[in-house]
């Protein structure tokens, strides 16, 4: 193991006093002199049209309001990621045709949120043509449904859509039906996942504030500024220099502000027309109306020979993407990509379709579409072993695509190869911290509480890279400068959810220059003075991001290097100076190896620098990674069901996991550990179940009945095992990879296996309830009174 | 009609004119503008918006701001007022903080648990902290996080 100075070693994150002590500014905590409130008018129907508005008396009580004729009319997608020709537009900034309850159709703002909301209620909204909601997403494809959209545009063009699918995608490989004939067990089964709910803590916000030049300043909820700035410019006509995007810190996300949320357009577009600041933060049941995750529903058939190795898996992916397009058309490729890249199928066959319903618009959620087809391949690859009498990890080892196989787990058109792999070192110790052998089979497993051990293994890319541009955009950029006292500003656009990713690049930063995380300042940056980030997703914030803040950090090291040239004096071969932390002086001191009297501390060479006029050292970079490669974990969770009340309750956890080069340990382990509170969630727990016949959420947007993971529910923290394994990935900054989505992805696989194993019991539907668990139970013959 | 409430806050008096209807975390964050106090849920589900009112830990959100006339209140500004507590101290040492949002609502749990709190076990700190709902952490290190900051405060857990 390399010995590093600052990589691994153990530091409070810069923002952590900030946040402990309450001083943190999130949006909503935003004021500025003169600012109106607006409020957002929601359709109470999931699909009607919209005949007339009256906005006389809500304009009379000095509100301003905007409906859909004092808005942009042009189509958008909320997400930019994907390249242009393959982006599916359908969302307006406010609607006369709501698609689902909760659809924005106007919006108000006042000087006082009371105000706003009186001149909300004063809003008279006659509606036709109510429809009845569609919420079956095999229902909406069924010929006679009427259409929720008739057209879309993709790109530039507009397409009809057919039969409610929004977007498709088919692949294949090899020859699928041949390998099915050849195969000894071949294995069908149909999967439905829950629609969750992010459930970030803080409800969106937003914060417009217009100046006098015609320019406007934007804060909000968003995990990229840059995009958020693109998609305002070209929704209202405006130059990208005369909109400032502001990064504010994020109560955490998930995927929730992975797009530009909805209420940026309609801040926008009050700000515009009040020529005031505007600011709109959403109450908690109107955020579960603003954005839920997918749910995905699947037909796999798999294939495997006696001599334990896969032949064919076919494929079958029906997304229920809700009313409106947040991108689900690349979701279609990284749900091939999870599936094919977590083991050789060597034949392939695959049809996505992406489903228009009447319902909240899915967005990514943490793991887009990994932690759903993870559970559902896990549980097929547990059952072949079952089936062919091989252990389910032997089975995994033999199958499974790992260091030298090609990998697109991003989709298509993202392919690189593996280099670091610690599957075999993970499924190894973390079977044997578990007690993987002694884990018994459910027949023999008796008495009211039952317990089961169960394996889910999986991954998650590092970005969405790769050697060739495709269908999905993504770079970072970096700004870093070196202060007149050797202190270092960095200046990056990439956002920090919470997870740590910023303190991750100050460490390679420091670990680059020598330079002590204490003198490195990341400033809270905007739009104006960043280069492009795409996006803080697809778990690329420290390999993306932290490749470009290295990058950044190596140009100013040469740069550096020159000026140490000028004054150690010409004799000194720039090649030969070296860079690092001086332990005693505490700053970093350039040096050539075995001349003791030729060195120069940072400090002192900045200072010269900036006395003799000689200017500032920085570097503006951007960057582009080569490839994405997988961040594996291996997840295995001890389980215990009552089978007197259905419910299942986690008895030991270890979480195994591949991220290369440890950066923030503490952090890295707070990744896992949250990821498993997501994906227990996701198992047991999590779903957002409609009104048949208003199309409402059943839980209106409360999160009294979204019940999500307490305190009380985790285990114990002495049951709760982290282990990381000793890799390094050579394209990765200091041999780092990702690690927030791989952190929670198999974890849904994991706990499906161990109640599997606890009472005999599979699952094809998610969340696996107590109701679920006692129906089976007593379908089997088991019932206690 | 608006009516006038007097109050201690932070350990300092103030007076605010509010509605008959106006909650306390309305109060709090808009007219007297500590935003430490975070709106989550709103119907007092998650603790983000905990404050003390005469030492008693209380939900902000479904609190009306007349029901403090007289009374005491310390938000998380206040709790770290005279430097951080052990709670807060803890939290930052054992990597417990991610997106932050949930952390003022713990932060004063915190305050009120070290003060009532003689010995707990952790099965009743996760307990007494189930009412405090974070999506980030899992809790692993929030819960090592307070079981040391009792253990510094020469409490077992």
């Amino acid at each position: 193991m390399t010995a590093w100075s600052f990589l691994g070693s153990k530091t409070l994150r810069k923002d952590s006093l900030a946040k402990v002590s309450g001083a943190l500014k999130f949006t909503n905590d935003l004021e500025v002199p003169g600012m109106l409130i607006g409020r957002i008018f929601r359709s109470p129907y999931a699909f009607a049209d919209v005949k007339r508005i009256n906005k006389e008396r809500a304009e009379r009580l000095g509100a301003v309001v905007i409906t859909p004729d004092d808005v942009p009319q042009k189509l958008y997608n909320p997400r930019l990621v994907s390249v242009h020709e393959v982006t599916f537009k359908d969302h307006q900034v406010l609607t006369k045709r709501p698609r689902f309850v909760g659809d924005p159709i106007a919006a108000v703002a006042a000087s006082s949120e009371e105000l706003a909301q009186r001149a909300l209620e004063l809003l008279e909204v006659e509606f036709e043509n109510i429809r009845k909601p569609i919420l079956d997403p095999f229902e909406a494809m069924s010929p006679d449904a009427p259409p929720i959209h008739e057209r879309i545009m993709k790109g530039d063009k507009w397409v009809e859509v057919k039969n409610n699918v929004g977007a498709e995608l088919t692949y294949s490989e090899g020859d699928v039906d041949e390998a099915f004939k050849k195969a000894d067990v071949v294995i069908e089964r149909f999967f439905k996942t829950g629609r969750r709910y992010h459930m970030q803590l803080e409800p969106k916000a937003v914060l417009c504030v217009p100046h006098t030049d015609g320019s406007i300043t934007i804060y909000t909820t968003t995990q990229t500024i840059h995009n958020t700035r693109i998609l305002v410019s070209q929704i209202f006509d405006l130059p990208e220099s005369k909109v400032n995007v502001v990064k504010v810190p994020i109560g955490g996300s998930f995927g929730s502000s992975i797009q530009t949320n909805v209420i940026v357009p309609i801040a926008v577009a009050l700000c515009l027309k009040a020529r005031k600041p505007v600011k709109i933060a959403l109450t908690r049941e109107e955020d579960m109306y603003d954005h839920v995750g997918f749910s995905m529903h699947f037909r796999i058939k798999a294939g495997a020979t006696k001599e334990g190795f896969l032949i064919g898996g076919e494929f079958e992916n029906i997304i229920d993407i809700g009313a409106h397009q947040v991108q689900p058309y690349p979701l279609l490729g990284t749900s091939l990509g999870w599936f094919v890249s977590l083991y050789k199928w060597r034949n392939i066959r695959y049809v996505g379709r992406a489903v228009y319903t009447n319902k909240v618009p899915g967005c990514a959620i943490r793991g887009y579409g990994a932690p759903e087809v993870t559970w559902a391949v896990e549980t097929i690859v547990d059952e072949l072993a079952e089936e062919l009498k091989i252990d389910p990890l032997e089975f995994r080892l033999r199958n499974y695509v790992g260091k030298g196989d090609i990998f697109w787990g991003q989709g298509p058109t993202v392919r690189s190869v593996i280099k670091s792999d610690g599957v075999p070192e993970l499924l190894k110790e973390g079977s044997e911290l578990i007690g993987w052998s002694s884990r018994g089979r459910p027949e023999d497993k008796k008495g009211r509480f039952r317990r089961g051990i169960g394996v889910g293994r999986g991954f998650h890319t590092s970005g969405a890279g790769g050697p060739i541009s495709g269908e999905v955009i993504d770079y970072s950029g970096a700004v870093l400068k070196v202060n007149e006292d050797g202190s270092i500003d960095y200046i990056t656009a990439l956002q920090d959810h919470g997870g740590g990713t910023l303190d991750a690049h100050v460490k390679i930063i420091a670990e680059a220059l020598g330079v002590p995380p204490e003198l490195i300042n990341v400033v809270w940056s905007d739009t104006s003075t960043t280069p492009y980030d795409v996006c803080t997703h697809a778990s690329r914030g420290t390999y993306v991001g932290g490749a470009a803040a290295l990058k950044a950090a190596e140009i100013v090291k040469q740069k550096i290097f020159e000026y140490a040239v000028r004054v150690l004096g010409r004799v000194v071969n720039p090649e030969a100076l070296k860079i690092r932390y001086d332990r005693e002086l505490k700053q970093a001191v350039i040096y050539v190896e075995g001349n003791p009297d030729l060195k120069i501390t940072l400090k002192e060479l900045a200072t010269i620098a900036w006395q003799r006029n000689w200017g500032t050292i920085a570097a503006v970079v951007t960057h582009r990674a080569t490839s994405a490669p997988p961040s594996f974990t291996v997840w295995f969770v001890e389980v215990e069901v009552d089978t007197y009340t259905g419910k299942v309750r986690p008895v030991r956890v270890v979480a195994g996991a591949d991220i290369g080069t440890v950066i923030n340990k503490d952090l890295a382990e707070g990744q896992l550990h949250g990821g498993f509170a997501m994906g227990w969630g996701m198992a047991v727990a999590e779903d957002t179940p409609y009104n048949p016949t208003t199309g409402e959420l059943l839980c209106r947007g409360f999160i009294t009945d979204y019940k999500i993971v307490t305190a009380q529910d985790m285990p114990k923290v002495e049951d709760f095992k982290v282990l990381f394994a000793e890799t390094y990935e050579p394209t990765g900054p200091f041999g780092a990879k990702g690690l927030g989505e791989a952190a929670s992805n198999p974890v849904a696989a994991a706990v499906a296996n161990a109640i599997a194993n606890a009472i005999g019991v599979r699952f094809y539907e998610l969340p696996i309830t107590p109701d679920k668990i006692l129906k089976a139970l007593k379908e089997r013959g088991e019932w206690f009174e | 009609m608006k009516r006038v409430v007097r109050f201690k806050l932070n350990g300092e008096y103030v007076e605010a004119e509010v509605e008959p209807n106006e909650l306390l975390i309305n109060l709090l964050r808009d007219k007297l503008h500590l935003t430490g106090t975070k709106y989550v849920c709103g119907i007092g589900e998650c603790g983000a918006c905990t404050v003390l009112i005469d030492g008693k830990p209380v939900l902000s959100c479904i609190t009306l701001a007349v029901d403090v006339n007289g009374k005491e209140v310390v938000t998380v500004e206040g709790v770290s007022k005279d430097g951080l507590t052990p709670v807060q101290e803890a939290l930052m040492e054992e990597g417990a903080i991610q997106c932050g949002y949930c952390l003022p609502g713990f932060v004063v749990m915190g305050e009120y648990l070290l003060k009532e709190r003689m010995e707990v076990s952790e099965e009743e700190l996760r307990e007494a902290l189930r009412g405090n709902l974070c999506r980030c952490t899992g809790y692993v290190n929030i819960v090592k996080a307070f079981k040391k900051a009792f253990e510094k405060r020469g409490l077992k857990s």
